[in-house]
């Protein structure tokens, strides 16, 4: 009695949402429904190098500096010169990054014709919970750009 | 991870005590390891029990593993701690999503014959969520009647009663 149908399976978006609830820290947790399939989302999605600085604010660059299949590493360097390495799962449908003081995770999977896709972001340090206006300042901003991609549009 | 808890788990590959400590101060990549460790483990709980609903339940037994990873002590318990939480979570979903399934059940289908799984899930949903929370324990997982007692929180006569109840009413619906 071991079929597939006896077990149930968490998709990409219920791991965020149990991320989203267990990960201590200041984060912001948003969903939205793409009229795009989960294909075109995930190609714009993933290509962190390009797109991460066009959708935060605070990121000027983004580059992967080694690892190897789904575990990478990444050098990120803010609009005022702040720097940091990054810790980087990137599968399809599934991203998480983080650094010493920030997170950051996006998830996708089909639904209907488009797509489910959802972020995680904010700060890990004790005390961050001060800044949570400014993880949904991000969070809001973010996701919006990211629903209004060209690449996105029919 | 001892042994202990391997044999009484089940196929479920040993989880690096370290990455557990990880988990417990918080660390995101960890925590997320641990999350896709746990879950096939958790799923193959909460699937049986909550079945349509087993999503649902393996999401919020998670939820509810993961936050309070702190109060575990013992890195080589979590196995153990989880299969009670994801068997809680599991009934109070199905409790909850109240459904039940009152259609007879078709022919039945002979060993090999790919219905047969579509079958047994049929007779499983005819049970109540607890008496098909006592058949994973037992049955499905091979858990010793006291493990249940205490995973179920009730005593071990009305494990063995409810045991009985439960594998009476499949075998009835199975034959019918």
């Amino acid at each position: 009695m071991t079929d597939n149908w006896m077990v149930a399976e968490l998709d990409p978006i219920r791991r965020l949402r149990v991320l989203a609830a267990t990960v201590p820290g200041a984060l912001r947790h948003r969903e939205v429904l793409l009229p795009a399939p989960v294909d075109r989302v995930w190609a714009v999605a993933s290509d962190l190098e390009r797109e991460l600085p066009r959708l935060l604010t605070t990121v000027r660059s983004f580059r992967f500096t080694g690892g190897e299949g789904e575990r990478l590493r990444a050098h990120a360097v803010g609009r005022f010169g702040q720097q940091a390495d990054f810790e980087v799962v990137l599968r399809p449908g599934w991203c998480l990054m983080q650094s010493r003081f920030v997170v950051g995770a996006m998830a996708a999977v089909p639904e209907g014709e488009g797509t489910r896709f959802a972020t995680l972001g904010g700060f890990r340090f004790p005390g961050a919970r001060l800044l949570s206006p400014l993880t949904g300042l991000l969070g809001d901003v973010a996701i919006r750009r990211f629903a209004e991609h060209p690449a996105l549009r029919d | 991870m001892t042994t202990a808890v391997q044999q009484e788990a089940g196929p479920t590959p040993g989880i690096d005590p370290a990455l557990v400590r990880d988990a417990q101060r918080g660390d995101p990549l960890a925590l997320a390891e641990l999350m896709e460790l746990l879950t096939p483990y958790v799923g193959r709980i909460c699937g049986p029990i909550a079945r349509q609903d087993g999503p649902d339940a393996a999401q919020d037994a998670l939820i509810v593993i993961l936050r309070g990873l702190r109060q575990l002590r013992e890195p080589a318990a979590l196995l153990g701690w989880a299969r009670t939480i994801a068997v809680r979570e599991a009934v109070r979903v199905a409790q909850r999503a109240g459904r039940t399934v009152t259609a007879p059940l078709d022919e039945l289908r002979a060993a090999g014959d790919p219905q047969l799984a579509t079958d047994v899930e049929d007779a499983l949903a005819r049970l109540t969520p607890e008496h098909r929370a006592v058949l994973v324990l037992r049955d499905l997982e091979g858990v010793d009647e006291t493990t249940t007692s205490s995973v179920l929180a009730v005593p071990l006569g009305t494990v063995r009663s409810r045991l009985a109840r439960a594998r009476r009413s499949f075998r009835k619906v199975w034959e019918s």
